[in-house]
C-alpha cells in the first residue's frame, strides 16, 4: 500500500485557480468519502486551505490513483482536466510523508511559520477519520505530522515574532501595558490595517474602542464592525485624554496629533500611551514621542519589525527543515520495522510449528519421562526457537530501504517455505 | 558552612543564563530546582548557627549578609512562583551569588555584645534585612525596566524585548517591592531610635551607642536611603512617577542601601560595631 498525494498549492498554480479547486467551501466529509470510494483507493483526507488543496490518499496503484483523482477534481469542481492539468503536483510515499511534514511545520506556507496550518492539518485529518475515511497509512501519517508541527514550533524560532504590521503593533502593545483586558483604544480615521489593529485589541479584550472619522458614517462603520462607539470628529482631544492606545490613519497633510494638543488633552504624562500612526503622511508630530511615557511608531517602523522577524523565521528554516528530514527518516524506519511484522510472525510460527510437530513424533520416547524432566525438554525446545528468532527479527526491523526489505522477505519466504497470503504480508 | 549553599546559587546562576539566552523551559526548571536546593540548605546553616549561638545570625556583618542573602532568595522564589516568570532569574543571581561569597570567605564570628540582648534587636534587623531583600529586588526589577523601556522607545527591539515580562507588570512588581521594602525601612529605623533611647538608660558608656547620632556615616546613609524610598513612594502616589523614574529612583535606593550595608558596614560605621 503506497501514500499518494495529488493537490496544487501557491507553489504551483495561480490563486483564481486555486479559488475554483478549493473545497473548504462545500462539504469536505463529503468529498473525502467519494475519493476513498474510488476502486484504486482505499483511504483519503482532503487539505484545503486558501493556500493548497491536497488530497492524500493510500493506494496500490498510484498511477492509477492519480487518474481517478483528476477526473475527481474536474467532475467534482466542475473545471477541465486540462486546465489544471499543469498545475498539478504528485508525490508518493517518502516525498509525500516530507511534504505532509513540512506542510505541518509550516514550512510550505506563504507566510512561513505560520501557527493555522497545523491547527487546518488536524482538522482535514479528524474530519476524514470521522467519515472511516483512514485507515492505517494515513492514521500514521497525519498523526506523526502533528507530532512534527509541534516540535518545530517549540525547537525552533521559525513561528515567532509577529510578521504582518497589525500583529506587530498588537505584541508591542502586550509588551508595554503586559495583559490588555479593560485598556482604552481610540483608533482616527478608519482604513484596513487600523481594522485588522482595532479586531486583534479587540480579541486579546480590550475596553472600549473610540472610533472617530472626519466623515462620520466611516467611523460608524468601522464601530459597527468592531464592537465600538463611534464619536464625532471634534471629540477627538477628548477621547485623546482617556486612551491607552492610539491608532491613527487619516489622509491628512498635516499632523493632527501635536505635543500641544496632547498636553490639552489632559493626557496623564505618568501613565504609559501607545500611539500607532500609520497614515502617510504622518498624523503624529514627531515631538510627541520625545514625552516620557509615550511610545510612538509609524508605520515604517512597524514595517521594519515586521521585516526583521521575517528575516529571524528564515534564519530559522533551515533548522526546521533539518527536523522534517529527521522525522521522514524516523517515520520511514518505524513503517519499514512495522511492516517487517507479518514476516516475522510467520516465521515464529513456522518454527513453532516445526518444534511442535517433532515432540508431537517423539512422543513416545517421552511418554516415559518423569512430568519435571518432560517440562524440562519442553522448556530447551521452546528456548532454543527463542533464540534462533532473536537475530533474525532484530535484522528485518532495521533494514535501511524497501527494497532491500523486499529482498529479504522473499529470500525468507523461499528459505522457510513460509505460508501465508501475499497481502498480510504487505500490510503494515 | 556558607559555602555550600554559594556553590548552588552559582550554579542555578549559571542554568538562569543559559534559560535566558535559549529560552529553554527544561533548564529554566532545573535552575529554579537548583535555587531551591541551594535556598534549602542555606536555611541549614542558618538554622545550626542559631543553635549555635541561641539566635539568629545577624549581629556580625558577615552572617548578617549570610541572612540577607537567604531572605533575598526566598523572596526572589516567591516572586517567580507567583508570576511564573523565570527571566528576572538572570539578573537577581549575580547579586545573590556576589554577597554569599562575602560570608563564604570571611565567616565571622557572632557577637556576645549584652547591649545585643534585647528583643527589640530582632525587630531592628530582621526589619532592615527584609527591606533589604526587597529593595535589592525593586532595584532588579528597576534596572530590567530601563533595559525594555530603553528598546522599546528607541525602536530597536532586541534581546531584552524577547526575554523580559511587559513594562506593565515590571512597573507594578517594582512598586509592590518598594512598597513592602519602605515599610520595613521605617519600622527598622523607627525601633532602632526607639532601642538606642532605651539602651542608653541601661548602658550608658557603651561605645557603640555614643555614637548613634546622624554623624554616623551608617546612620546618615540609612536616613538619605530612607528618604529616598519615602520620595519614590510618595512621587509614584502624589507625582506620577511611575514606569521609568520609579525604576531608576529604586536602583538609586538600593545603591545607597548596599553602600551602607556592604562597604560602611565594614569599614567606616562607628556605631554599629558590635564584634
Amino acid at each position: 500500500m503506497h501514500l499518494f498525494l495529488l493537490g496544487v498549492s501557491h507553489r504551483t498554480a495561480p490563486v483564481d485557480l486555486r479559488e475554483r479547486l478549493d473545497f473548504s467551501s462545500g462539504d469536505l466529509s463529503a468529498a473525502a468519502e467519494q475519493i476513498a470510494a474510488r476502486p484504486s483507493m482505499s483511504e483519503s483526507v482532503v487539505l484545503s486551505t486558501c493556500n493548497r488543496s491536497e488530497i492524500y490518499v493510500a493506494s496500490d496503484d498510484p498511477a492509477r490513483a492519480r487518474e481517478e483523482l483528476v477526473t475527481f477534481l474536474s467532475d467534482y469542481h466542475h473545471v477541465p482536466a486540462q486546465t489544471f492539468q499543469p498545475h498539478l503536483f504528485a508525490l508518493e510515499n517518502s516525498a509525500a510523508v516530507a511534504h505532509l511534514f513540512r506542510v505541518a511545520a509550516g514550512l510550505d506556507s506563504l507566510v512561513v511559520g505560520e501557527p493555522q496550518i497545523l491547527g487546518q492539518v488536524k482538522d482535514a485529518y479528524q474530519t476524514a477519520a470521522a467519515k472511516h475515511c483512514v485507515g492505517s497509512v494515513l492514521n500514521n501519517v497525519f498523526r506523526w505530522s502533528f507530532g512534527v508541527g509541534k516540535r518545530v514550533r517549540t525547537e525552533t524560532a521559525l513561528g515567532e515574532g509577529a510578521v504582518s504590521v497589525s500583529f506587530a503593533a498588537v505584541a508591542l502593545a502586550r509588551k508595554i501595558f503586559g495583559r490588555l483586558k479593560g485598556r482604552q483604544v481610540l483608533v482616527i480615521g478608519a482604513g484596513e490595517i487600523s481594522s485588522l489593529t482595532a479586531q486583534h485589541l479587540r480579541a486579546q479584550g480590550v475596553g472600549d474602542i473610540v472610533i472617530t472619522s472626519r466623515t462620520h458614517a466611516h467611523a460608524e462603520a468601522l464601530a459597527a464592525e468592531v464592537g465600538g462607539v463611534a464619536v464625532p470628529w471634534d471629540g477627538m482631544v477628548n477621547a485623546l485624554g482617556s486612551a491607552d492606545i492610539v491608532i491613527t490613519a487619516t489622509g491628512s497633510q498635516r499632523p493632527i496629533i501635536t505635543r500641544a494638543q496632547l498636553d490639552a488633552a489632559g493626557h496623564r504624562r505618568s501613565a504609559a500611551l501607545f500611539i500607532i500612526d500609520i497614515a502617510v503622511p504622518r498624523d503624529v508630530d514627531p515631538a510627541v514621542g520625545e514625552i516620557e511615557q509615550v511610545f510612538l511608531y509609524n508605520i515604517d517602523d512597524l514595517q521594519s519589525i515586521v521585516e526583521e522577524n521575517l528575516s529571524k523565521r528564515a534564519a530559522e528554516v533551515e533548522r526546521a527543515e533539518s527536523i522534517v528530514n529527521e522525522e521522514v527518516t524516523r517515520f520511514m524506519a518505524w513503517q519499514r520495522s512495522r511492516s517487517a511484522v507479518p514476516t516475522i510472525v510467520a516465521l515464529r510460527h513456522r518454527f513453532e510449528a516445526i518444534r511442535a510437530s517433532e515432540l508431537q513424533r517423539l512422543e513416545g520416547k517421552l511418554a516415559p519421562l518423569p512430568p519435571d524432566a518432560r517440562a524440562r525438554v519442553d522448556d530447551v525446545t521452546r528456548l532454543i526457537v527463542e533464540k534462533l528468532l532473536i537475530e533474525p527479527t532484530e535484522q528485518l526491523k532495521a533494514l535501511p530501504d524497501e527494497e532491500t526489505q523486499a529482498a529479504y522477505t522473499e529470500a525468507i519466504n523461499r528459505l522457510f517455505k513460509l505460508q501465508q497470503d501475499e497481502d498480510s504480508l504487505k500490510r503494515p | 558552612m556558607n559555602t555550600l549553599p554559594l556553590i548552588l546559587y552559582a550554579a542555578a546562576g549559571i542554568a538562569y543564563a543559559i534559560h535566558f539566552a535559549r529560552r529553554d523551559a527544561t533548564i529554566g526548571r532545573a535552575a529554579t530546582t537548583l535555587l531551591l536546593f541551594g535556598a534549602l540548605v542555606h536555611t541549614f546553616v542558618i538554622g545550626m548557627q542559631t543553635m549555635e549561638v541561641r539566635h539568629v545570625p545577624i549581629a556580625n556583618p558577615s552572617r548578617a549578609v549570610s541572612s540577607f542573602v537567604w531572605l533575598l532568595t526566598l523572596s526572589y522564589l516567591y516572586l517567580e512562583m507567583t508570576t511564573d516568570e523565570r527571566s528576572m532569574g538572570v539578573f537577581i543571581l549575580p547579586l545573590i551569588v556576589g554577597l554569599q561569597v562575602i560570608p563564604a570567605i570571611y565567616p565571622g564570628m557572632e557577637s556576645q555584645d549584652p547591649v545585643l540582648d534585647s528583643p527589640w534587636f530582632w525587630v531592628h534587623i530582621s526589619s532592615l534585612l527584609f527591606a533589604y531583600a526587597s529593595f535589592g529586588l525593586a532595584g532588579i526589577l528597576g534596572v530590567t525596566y530601563m533595559l525594555q523601556f530603553k528598546e522599546i522607545k528607541k525602536k530597536h527591539l532586541g534581546y531584552f524585548y524577547t526575554r523580559l515580562p511587559s513594562l506593565q507588570i515590571l512597573d507594578v512588581m517594582n512598586s509592590r517591592a518598594v512598597t513592602v521594602g519602605w515599610i520595613f525601612l521605617t519600622l527598622g529605623v523607627l525601633v532602632g531610635v526607639v532601642w538606642t533611647a532605651q539602651a542608653r538608660g541601661v548602658a550608658p558608656n557603651d561605645p557603640n551607642l555614643k555614637a548613634m547620632s546622624l554623624d554616623d556615616p551608617k546612620i546618615f546613609v540609612a536616613v538619605v536611603t530612607w528618604a529616598v524610598y519615602s520620595f519614590a513612594v510618595g512621587a509614584r502616589r502624589a507625582l506620577g512617577w511611575t514606569g521609568r523614574r520609579a525604576a531608576w529612583l529604586s536602583t538609586v535606593g538600593f545603591a545607597f542601601a548596599m553602600l551602607n550595608f556592604l562597604a560602611i558596614n565594614y569599614f567606616v560605621t562607628t556605631s554599629h560595631t558590635f564584634y
